[in-house]
């Protein structure tokens, strides 16, 4: 079961992610729930592996909202720098970056257990 | 607060924001970060949000736009919110991690950002209420200083803001300018309120134009008033040209709107701003109804006339009390017969000023009338003239009935027949020994009121003698249904039947259609033997003018109450 103990030994910054919920843990427990979900559920993987990257990066800044907002840093940090770069179209090393949100997320999930 | 307050409050009222974020979680934090304190409105689309700020966006307080929505994005929502004038007032905070989207959302009108991630929930809480406060304050201001229909500054702002035109250009020659739309209610009442409203917009709208052109400020002080401060200009009449440019009404194509604007010209700053715009009304009321000529100037004659007219007004009280005024009496000769003889008198009151000396009834009368002074004075030289009466009657053993003026507003007082028949009885004196002049133009205004009241006058015994006739306005088919026991031809008239090239067929006919409603003729301002020979023949009653006295005190006048009683004691 998820817990706020759990978040913060992953490494999220529970208290602020707490505090953009007017520190209501039961809430800030269901969004991170919700956003586990969106991160397994989403189609990142096959725009990044179809080079459709307009696509993949819709996907990547969505996410990024959401794991910023409740400060789930250690999938933030990946997320965020590939965003960047889907942005500004630089060219690079997608697939290592997206490896490591797989990492992160399958962290997180593990998180649910 | 009462319960009943606090469900009629605005002050309690929860404001309604409008959120606009398609991502579930953004949405969910912050409900929770502001849903407490307000009523939340969500929509997860740009083509949702725009329908609700349509429908809504009079109780809406605030917007929160995420921009990166499904559909159109936040930042056509932002620019077709602030495009739109019915809701471009409406606060919109953008809510971004794109630093760089902020130039464009601040140009387009945004009035804050929330970074993305969110700042604590206390902080977003703290900056909604703050722009609702601002908002509000805005608007609120924006009512007070605005006049609703036109969107012109209201009298006290603009009077405010003429002010600090002031101080930033001291030395700058400056106009106050009134433009005022000739008989307004009259548009309104031929065209229609809709009409009316439409050209006080479309006024406003040039007036605008002009502002922008030249600088300065305006504003609607009153239904049909606007006033500007601008810089000096001599335009004035395409000024005006420019200002008339409205809307046509009715079927006739035609405009018909007409303004007439007053202007006081490089104002004396030393002046309170709105003693300037009192010169310039004043000014614009110099050309009331002259169509020829709409532009009227502050000239130092016309702040002259004031000054005395202040005094005068001033003085007034002071000269009821100290009995600074005096009843001159000016005979009535009827010249029927083959000798003129004194039928009666006009009381015409005098001010002997302790300061200005004699100070002409030409212009304390018209001031008086327009104030309501005049009640008070009529009331004096009706109780002087009715003593007088009295006192002839004791000393001399004849009644000499005198003519008093009553004026318009006497004959609104519902005390009037009270007061008339008080001074009779006190002075023991019949009602037809005090004869009731009262001017042609007062039947003209509420015409049924003005007669029913003479009707009871005439009941009661008092002869009306109508005033001023062929001055002003009534038809001469209204005679016969006017109360009168005679008919005062306008001294004007008089004189202008007899100027250079005599023309008398007008005057002869308004003396027979007289008589054939069997009401006597009476010529006032009568100078010269040949006018009253030609007045006798053409059938007049009475004569009154120069040729025979001018307006004399009480005891000048004796001589001819001695006069009447020994031919009285002759036939």
């Amino acid at each position: 079961m998820l817990t706020i103990e759990k978040l913060a030994e992953y490494g999220a910054d529970v208290e602020k992610g707490l505090s953009r919920c007017a520190n209501n843990e039961a809430l800030y427990l269901r969004l991170v729930g919700l956003c586990i979900g969106e991160l397994s559920s989403c189609a990142l993987g096959d725009a990044l592996k179809n080079r459709d990257l307009d696509k993949a990066f819709e996907i990547a800044h969505k996410l990024k909202g959401g794991v910023s907002n409740l400060a789930l840093t250690p999938i933030a940090i990946p997320i965020c720098e590939l965003t960047e770069r889907l942005r500004n179209q630089s060219p690079g090393d997608h697939e290592s970056l997206y490896n490591e949100i797989v990492k992160e997320r399958a962290a997180l999930s593990a998180l649910l257990a | 607060m009462t319960e009943k307050k606090m469900k009629f409050s605005i002050s309690e009222e929860k404001r309604q924001i409008l959120l606009v974020e398609d991502d579930i979680i953004n949405r969910e934090m912050l409900k929770e970060s502001i849903g407490n304190a307000y009523e939340l409105i969500v929509a997860e689309t740009g083509e949702e949000a725009l329908r609700i700020v349509r429908e809504r966006f009079e109780t809406l307080s605030i917007v929160l736009l995420d921009l990166n929505l499904p559909g159109i994005k936040g930042i056509e929502v932002l620019r077709r919110i602030k495009s739109d004038p019915a809701y471009a007032g409406l606060p919109v905070i953008v809510m971004t991690s794109d630093s760089e989207a902020e130039v464009e959302c601040l140009t387009l009108g945004a009035i804050d950002f929330i970074p993305k991630p969110y700042p604590p929930s206390e902080v977003i809480l703290a900056r909604i209420l703050r722009t609702v406060e601002l908002y509000e304050d805005k608007n609120t201001i924006r009512w007070t200083e605005r006049d609703h229909l036109t969107g012109l500054y209201n009298k006290e702002f603009f009077y405010h803001y003429a002010d600090q035109l002031d101080l930033y250009h001291k030395d700058v020659p400056t106009d106050a300018i009134v433009v005022d739309i000739n008989h307004f209610h009259t548009v309104n009442d031929r065209y229609g309120k809709a009409y009316g409203d439409k050209v006080l917009k479309c006024i406003a709208g040039n007036a605008l134009r002009l502002i922008n052109e030249a600088g300065g400020v305006v504003c609607r002080c009153e239904p049909d008033m606007f006033l500007f401060y601008c810089p000096h200009r001599s335009d004035y009449e395409e000024m005006l040209n420019q200002l008339s440019i409205v809307p046509k009404g009715g079927d006739s194509g035609e405009n018909h709107v007409r303004l007439r604007m007053g202007v006081y010209s490089d104002v004396d700053k030393t002046l309170y701003v709105d003693r300037r715009f009192d010169r310039a009304k004043l000014a614009a009321d110099s050309v009331k109804g002259n169509l020829a000529n709409p532009i009227g100037f502050y000239d130092n004659s016309m702040h002259d006339a004031e000054v005395m007219e202040e005094q005068l007004i001033d003085d007034f009280p002071t000269a009821i009390k100290e009995k600074q005024f005096v009843v001159f009496y000016q005979p009535k000769f009827d010249v029927r017969g083959d000798t003129p003889v004194l039928c009666s008198a006009e009381a015409l009151a005098r001010w002997k000023h302790p300061k200005l000396g004699m100070v002409s009834p030409g212009v304390f009368i018209p001031l008086f009338e327009k104030n309501g002074l005049i009640q008070t004075l009529d009331r004096c030289v009706w109780s002087e003239a009715a003593a007088q009466i009295r006192d002839w009657k004791e000393r001399f053993g004849v009644s000499v009935p005198i003519s008093v003026n009553v004026s318009r507003v006497d004959l609104y007082d519902p005390k009037l027949i009270d007061k008339l028949l008080d001074m009779t009885e006190k002075n023991g004196l019949k009602p037809d020994e005090l004869l009731l002049e009262i001017t042609e133009s007062a039947y003209t205004e509420n015409a049924g009121m003005i007669v029913e009241n003479v009707k009871q006058l005439r009941k009661l015994g008092f002869k009306i003698e109508m005033d001023d006739f062929g001055s002003g306005y009534s038809s001469l088919s209204m005679l016969s249904a006017l109360p009168i026991d005679a008919l005062k031809l306008d001294m004007q008239f008089i004189r202008s039947a007899f100027r250079e090239r005599k023309d008398t067929r007008l005057l002869e006919a308004m003396i027979n259609l007289s008589h054939s409603f069997d009401v006597p003729t009476i010529a006032e301002g009568v100078e010269s033997a040949e006018q009253v020979s030609v007045l006798k023949a053409m059938g007049c009653d009475i004569v009154q003018g120069y040729y025979f006295s001018r307006p004399v005190p009480a005891n000048e006048f004796e001589k001819f109450v001695a006069e009447k009683k020994e031919i009285s004691a002759c036939s």
